[in-house]
């Protein structure tokens, strides 16, 4: 035995590993023939849920889960909640505004935020604080953003502590989809809209609603559909104060009639082709305040 | 569905198949392995197992009249044609039928094994397998679940089939192993990953892509398509080793290669000798003039990409190769070979504009991509493109390409052979093997890029 152990050492070793892996799985009531995903995954949204999907690189480093933060976290950003008015300000019109009105503007979000930095033409005049699969309870906890001047690693809310802007654009939701209820995400976004006013107290805060998908993903996915979404823009334009937090909703530019992301604009029924971004662009542009 | 990479596989099915076909006695061996194969392919194409089985027995049934006439009468060739109009027509009949319906597929592995059966028969026809096999053998070669899926094509007399005839010992055993875990590694850590640069570039659109991105993807896909199809062909053989099956070479390093002619000659080997050995050759292979093996080349890679799929853009592709074919043998080949440098570039650049070919099924997508990639031949100037787009893709992905790079020099390969014997690559190989796991539980894996022929 031990003579054939030394023929064929990792034939043993694997079969060893595996018997033993076979079995914690089987005792834990997770045999690991279970733990295999769907064959075809559907295209999801972050690169390390596509098929076989795995996005690595410093900055845009997929995460396996959105993590939501302890209630305490949660709290601990709320803790500066902004009594609401005694009588709610006349609500503000939005105008046109040219190019130059992002000088001074920061845009957070996830991949399609992304999508915005490197298609939008934008990146000479504002700052992104923005990778794949970003999601809200990742504001304070994530240090992707690299900051130039210390160089260190920072989050988003240190990112905002650092530089005062005049503009807050923020946009994500979607990776959210399959986490938490719309409530504990509204929860999380509004304490996280309310550390901006904080941190940036002169800064005008705009809500992006979530980008919508395509009907034919809406249709077949459990998760990443248009009622899901729809429910959760619905929670987080009423954040909106009409004075220095507004919510715009791109997909008033972006969808057919049916209120789907328009199929001609993407190719993976989540994120525009490149092209398109001037679309997302020029809707920015129509709501100046 | 049961691929190799899959966890049903790999701990379910395989080791309790492993410790059943080990404990067999040899002479029993075979039908633990065409028990075992009925079983995965019932478990992976059950609805159309019965056309297997059926298949099975009809091609048995044609290559044993083949071989009961003496040489001279003239039955054995109607015997061998009606075998080659049943397999090759009920190949035709699906590949037609799935184009026009949506709700037919094609049965899993069909064209392997209906492949392997007209092999069958035209040896038996030749008499290059003089004895005519018993069922239990001739069934098992068919059906053996490890190349059922997506071959090789092997030959009848290249294995040995006849359990008396079959070795199998612990060095097979570690060998067959080893290629298993390279296979896996191939596929799961480079082939799905470089999937996803394509995949990203298909995201962005082809008309906004620059032009380095466009071939930065061409290499990526030309890649992801080697390591899919090598990594699975590894995966397959290393099986057989283990059962004390020869190993079957499907892949010999192509991206070395110094023509196209040379890279179709190491690239999916067991397809390429099959066309050769029973359309080129039959048809009168380069022996009948320069006119009819033109005609002959024509037809034989006509076929090929008929094989691949329907779209115009397989007959397209299929088409390119022919033309450089032309090339190399008419006009540069005494030029290829004295500058063996510029030949390896030849051939990677052509070979990648055909793998986008092949890869687009959209004509007009296409046209959008090779735009993009020779934007100084009327290509168009792109829409957004961002010029600086292939860097970050770099940095997303570089590691892969470069060690997607290394795993097509056969100077790595060499080293490997040299020292895979070592504790050191047996620990390494055991790492890779859970690394492996590790992806396919947390990431999930894409079937095989050639399943679908």
């Amino acid at each position: 035995m031990t003579g054939k152990i030394k023929k064929c050492p990792l034939f043993f070793l694997l079969a060893l590993s595996s018997l033993l892996f076979m079995g914690s799985g089987i005792l834990k009531n997770k045999p690991p023939w279970a733990l295999e995903q769907a064959e075809l995954p559907p295209v999801s949204l972050k690169p390390a849920e596509r098929p076989g999907g795995l996005s690595l690189g410093n900055s845009l480093w997929g995460k396996l889960q959105g993590i939501s933060p302890s209630p305490e976290e949660t709290e601990g950003n709320a803790k500066a909640d902004i009594p609401p008015a005694v009588e709610p300000p006349p609500a503000r019109d939005f105008v046109t505004v040219g190019e130059d009105y992002f000088d001074n503007a920061v845009f957070i979000g996830d991949s399609r935020t992304q999508g915005l930095l490197e298609y939008g033409h934008l990146e000479n005049r504002a700052d992104f604080l923005c990778k794949v699969s970003l999601t809200i309870y990742d504001f304070a906890t994530d240090p992707f953003i690299r900051d130039e001047a210390s160089g260190q690693n920072i989050t988003v809310e240190e990112a905002l502590g650092r530089k005062q802007y005049g503009k807050v654009y923020i946009m994500v939701g979607i990776n959210e989809l399959g986490t938490g209820t719309t409530e504990t995400f509204l929860e999380a976004y509004r304490a996280v809209v309310n550390r901006i006013r904080e941190l940036q107290p002169d800064a005008l805060i705009f809500v992006e609603g979530i980008m919508r998908v395509t009907g034919a993903k809406s249709e077949s996915d459990p998760i990443y559909n248009n009622a899901n979404i729809n429910d959760k823009n619905n929670a987080i334009s009423t954040l909106a104060d009409g004075e220095g937090i507004f919510y715009i909703d791109v997909n008033e530019a972006v969808c057919d009639e049916a209120g789907n992301l328009h199929g001609e604009y993407t190719t993976d029924d989540v994120h525009l082709k490149a092209r398109y971004y001037e679309i997302w662009k020029t809707f920015l542009m129509e709501h100046g305040i | 569905m049961m691929l190799f990479s899959g966890l049903k596989f790999l701990f379910c099915f395989f080791p309790a198949f492993l410790a059943a076909y080990y404990c067999t006695p040899k002479k029993y061996r075979n039908l633990t392995l065409l028990l075992g194969s009925l079983l995965f392919y019932l478990l992976t194409e059950p609805v159309f197992a019965a056309l297997l089985l059926f298949m099975v027995f009809l091609n048995y049934g044609i290559a044993r009249q083949i071989s009961r006439l003496p040489r001279e009468r003239r039955a054995r060739r109607f015997w061998l044609f009606l075998g080659v109009l049943v397999n090759a027509g009920l190949l035709a009949a699906f590949k037609a039928l799935v184009s026009l319906s949506d709700s037919l597929w094609l049965p899993l592995g069909l064209s392997f094994y209906l492949f392997k059966m007209l092999s069958f028969l035209a040896d038996i026809y030749r008499g290059e397998i003089s004895q005519m096999p018993s069922f239990l053998n001739s069934a098992t070669y068919f059906t053996m679940f490890p190349q059922i899926t997506s071959g090789p094509v092997m030959r009848y007399r290249e294995g040995a089939f006849s359990p008396s005839g079959r070795a199998c010992s612990p060095e097979m055993a570690e060998e067959g192993t080893r290629l298993f875990v390279l296979g896996l590694a191939l596929k799961i850590l480079l082939a799905d990953r470089l999937l996803l640069l394509w995949q990203d570039i298909h995201t962005i659109g082809y008309e906004s892509i620059s032009t380095p991105l466009s071939w930065l993807g061409a290499g990526a896909y030309s890649m992801r398509l080697y390591f899919d199809f090598w990594g699975y062909s590894l995966m397959s053989s290393g099986i057989c080793v283990m059962l004390g099956l020869p190993f079957i070479r499907n892949f010999q390093h192509p991206y070395a290669s110094r023509s196209i002619r040379e890279f179709w000659r190491r690239w999916h080997m067991t397809l390429g000798s099959f066309f050769r050995d029973y359309v080129y050759i039959p048809l009168g292979g380069s022996r009948k003039g320069t006119w009819r093996t033109m005609g002959n080349l024509f037809f034989v890679w006509i076929l090929t990409g008929f094989w691949h799929g329907e779209g115009i853009h397989f007959i397209l592709w299929g088409l390119g190769i022919f033309c450089f074919l032309l090339l190399e043998k008419f006009l540069i080949r005494n030029r290829l070979e004295s500058h063996p440098f510029l030949a390896r570039f030849y051939v990677l650049l052509v070979i990648s504009v055909t793998w986008v070919i092949f890869a687009i099924p959209d004509r007009e997508e296409l046209f959008l991509y090779l735009g993009r990639m020779f934007p100084f031949m009327g290509g168009n100037g792109g829409i957004s493109v961002n010029p600086r787009d292939f860097v970050k893709f770099l940095r997303l992905y570089g590691h892969y390409l470069a060690l997607g790079v290394l795993a097509c020099i056969p100077a790595v390969s060499a080293f490997y052979e040299r020292h895979k014997k070592h504790p050191l690559t047996t620990a390494a190989l055991a790492v890779i093997f859970w690394l492996c796991v590790y992806c396919v539980i947390h990431m999930g894996s894409n079937p095989f890029a050639y399943l679908k022929f």
